[in-house]
């Protein structure tokens, strides 16, 4: 280089007064070709990329599985929860209904890894040992069940703690607030809010509901940022309303539950049902059970005896064997029968009446009960009629009410019937129903003649009624039933209420266990009856099973349920009296009735 | 003159962008309200069915007949002193 040297001095050289950088000396001499190759070599390099893009994208079969996952960096599928349907009573009080609570899940590699506190802390919260939450997740699996249906504010908490692997999911359980009193009728759900038992049961496919989802796109905070479609709305489950009365519900429960208290009885059961619209507005038993907590559930709690129980309904059956040959103009209300002395052989097998009635009316056998009376006027008929009306009212027949494990009860074909069965029978021995198709049978004494189909659900409009007995017949039965409560030697004097008018007939019989009368002697205590006699609005039948003290006679056992439940179900209802006698003194010893 | 256009152009592309841009924004934001909405929907339904439950809950019959006999004194009332009144009657 010749530079003048001299210092601060530009490194330009001053004497050419050329600029240093284009000073020819410096210029490198290159063959052109090298800058060419690497122009080129850098084109096929972007070319390989653009043909590798086309390539997957647009060609590839790994296609799909691409634009997939890269969808799923942003996009997101969400469920759309959807809510079970409540239950509620015919007023809309609630009786089942669903309250959000959460599903907690842990992956237990990455909570085991956690702070030895955080996992007391979790403990806690889940109100389990620290030992029982190290036990759960001594599981090789990816995600294990901590607890399900835990408050959403405890899972608040859980989120809180701010612990790895913990996933809260949201779900739903059944709370009801009518508790033991509603059970037998309402049922509930498992931990799956699949319906188990009664109307849960039988309403299943209308009370689920069908969750939805939806594509969304979220930004880096978890944002939900904007909807892409394809969604599925949830639909939420229908909300059913049930034919039930909870003010009724709870009276029909609680005089029930005293009375098998009082007479020492092991069960019992009660249905009230409303006359003009077949409608069940109550259907109690006791024992029963709280649904919301079932962990000492015993098969006695459960049982719905209303429903799915049959047995000998005795006594009360009687009315309806009259009621046949009273239609069928065999006899009339006066037609006197000579019961006679209290003993009566048919083939060697005797049938008796609790005392020597005498000749007395047809009137006077339902009002005093007498077995015999009720047998010589069975006799008198064809077996095929009356099976036929044992038929007609429902007896041995399945029930079509949409209620899960109702029985048929039992009517045996009548071409087997014996003399002595079809007699016995007449007077509801060798047969077996259960109370709430006893109680429908009366539907035709307390409608005129006619009987409708019951139902658990509300109902806006008067079924159509098959007609069974003229309605003069009705009438006719009307009067006989009132006697056995007003008579003078009525079997169910207990079943009086003051301010109303009352009819029904009272049954008791001797159990049947392992196809015998059982020895000592068990009995179950029935009364089927209808209130207000003037223009009957409710039917009720109650049932005493097994009762150890303080009598064991329908008469005593059964009907001052009875009268105890309708009295104050008249009075919720606002039925105005239809009787002057406002107080009644209920003789001590109201008699006894035949079986 | 072809220069005049492409500024027009230019312009015109640019308020386009802008426009868009300022569109998906809004949508944005409409849709973050919109989901605010529904949580807040679902959060009442919930609450209501809650209240309905509670309505249920206190208002059971046991209670209520639990409290009226206790505290407030209260009997069941008997035909027998109950006046009835009838429409059109004197």
């Amino acid at each position: 280089m010749r530079s003048s040297g001299g210092t601060g001095t530009a490194r330009v050289a001053r004497s050419q007064g050329v600029a240093f950088s284009k000073s020819p000396v410096l210029a490198v001499r290159l063959p052109s070709w090298r800058s060419r190759v690497v122009l080129f070599g850098m084109f096929i390099a972007f070319g390989a990329l653009a043909a590798r893009a086309v390539w997957l994208q647009g060609t590839s079969s790994q296609q799909q599985f691409l634009q997939k996952e890269g969808a799923n960096r942003y996009q997101r599928t969400q469920e759309l929860p959807a809510v079970r349907g409540k239950i509620t009573d015919r007023n809309g009080q609630v009786l089942a209904s669903s309250i959000p609570v959460r599903a907690i899940w842990a992956a237990p590699e990455e909570v085991l890894a956690a702070p030895k506190e955080k996992i007391r802390a979790l403990a806690g919260l889940l109100e389990m040992s620290e030992a029982e939450l190290r036990k759960k997740l001594d599981s090789d699996r990816n995600l294990v069940y901590l607890k399900r249906q835990v408050e959403v504010e405890t899972a608040d908490k859980i989120k809180a703690l701010d612990l790895d692997g913990m996933d809260i999911r949201p779900e739903y359980k059944r709370f009801y607030p009518q508790g033991e009193v509603m059970t037998h009728l309402v049922g509930f759900t498992n931990v799956d809010d699949k319906g188990q038992e009664s109307m849960e049961l039988a309403q299943q496919a209308n009370l689920v509901g069908r969750p939805g989802s939806r594509r969304v796109i979220k930004d880096g905070r978890g944002h939900i940022v904007e909807d892409i479609g394809g969604k599925i709305e949830p639909h939420n489950g229908k909300d059913v309303v049930l034919s039930v009365d909870s003010k009724i519900q709870y009276i029909a429960y609680t005089q029930l539950k005293q009375a098998v208290e009082h007479f020492g009885a092991k069960a019992g059961g009660a249905v009230v049902l409303d006359v003009h619209t077949g409608e069940v507005l109550a259907l109690a038993n006791y024992p029963s059970y709280d649904p919301n907590d079932r962990r000492n559930l015993t098969g006695a709690q459960l049982r719905n005896r209303v429903m799915t129980d049959s047995f000998e309904p005795g006594s009360t059956l009687k009315p309806i064997t009259v009621a046949l040959a009273l239609d069928s103009g065999r006899v009339k209300p006066n037609t006197l029968i000579d019961t006679g002395n209290g003993r009566l052989q048919i083939l060697d097998r005797p049938i008796s009446d609790t005392k020597a009635h005498g000749v007395i009316s047809v009137a006077q056998i339902i009002e005093m009960s007498s077995n015999i009376g009720t047998s010589k006027i069975a006799l008198s008929m064809p077996s095929q009629e009356m099976w036929e009306m044992f038929t007609k009212v429902g007896f041995g027949q399945q029930p079509k009410w949409g209620f899960p494990g109702a029985v048929a009860g039992r009517v045996r074909p009548y071409k087997s019937w014996r003399p002595i069965e079809q007699a016995t029978m007449s007077y509801g021995n060798g047969i077996s129903v259960s109370l709430i198709q006893l109680a429908r049978s009366y539907m035709m004494f307390a409608r005129n003649g006619d009987t409708i189909p019951l139902s658990f659900e509300k109902v806006d409009k008067e079924p159509l009624g098959q007609q069974i007995i003229k309605p003069q017949t009705a009438a006719q039965m009307r009067e006989m039933l009132e006697s056995v409560v007003s008579g003078k030697d009525g079997t169910a004097k207990k079943a009086q209420i003051p301010g109303y008018r009352v009819g029904g007939k009272t049954g008791t019989a001797y159990k049947v266990e392992n196809g015998r009368y059982a020895m000592p002697r068990k009995y179950i205590g029935s009364f089927v009856g209808m209130v207000p006699m003037s223009a009957p609005r409710f039917i009720i039948a109650v049932m005493i099973d097994e009762p150890t003290q303080n009598g064991h006679f329908g008469g005593s056992v059964a009907a001052p349920t009875f009268a105890a439940v309708a009295i104050n179900a008249l009075r919720a209802s606002n039925v105005p009296p239809d009787s002057n006698v406002t107080e009644i003194v209920v003789p001590a010893d109201t008699g006894p009735e035949a079986m | 003159m072809s220069n005049k256009v492409n500024i027009v152009l230019t312009a015109l592309l640019v308020a386009c962008g802008l426009s868009a841009v300022n569109a998906q924004y809004q949508s944005r934001h409409l849709f973050v309200d919109k989901e605010r909405a529904e949580a807040q929907a679902r959060q009442l339904d919930t609450e209501w069915a809650q209240l309905q439950l509670d309505q249920s809950t206190l208002g059971k019959h046991a209670r209520i007949e639990e409290i009226a006999r206790r505290e407030l004194n209260m009997t069941q009332l008997t035909p027998n002193r109950t006046q009835y009144l009838t429409e059109g009657e004197k």
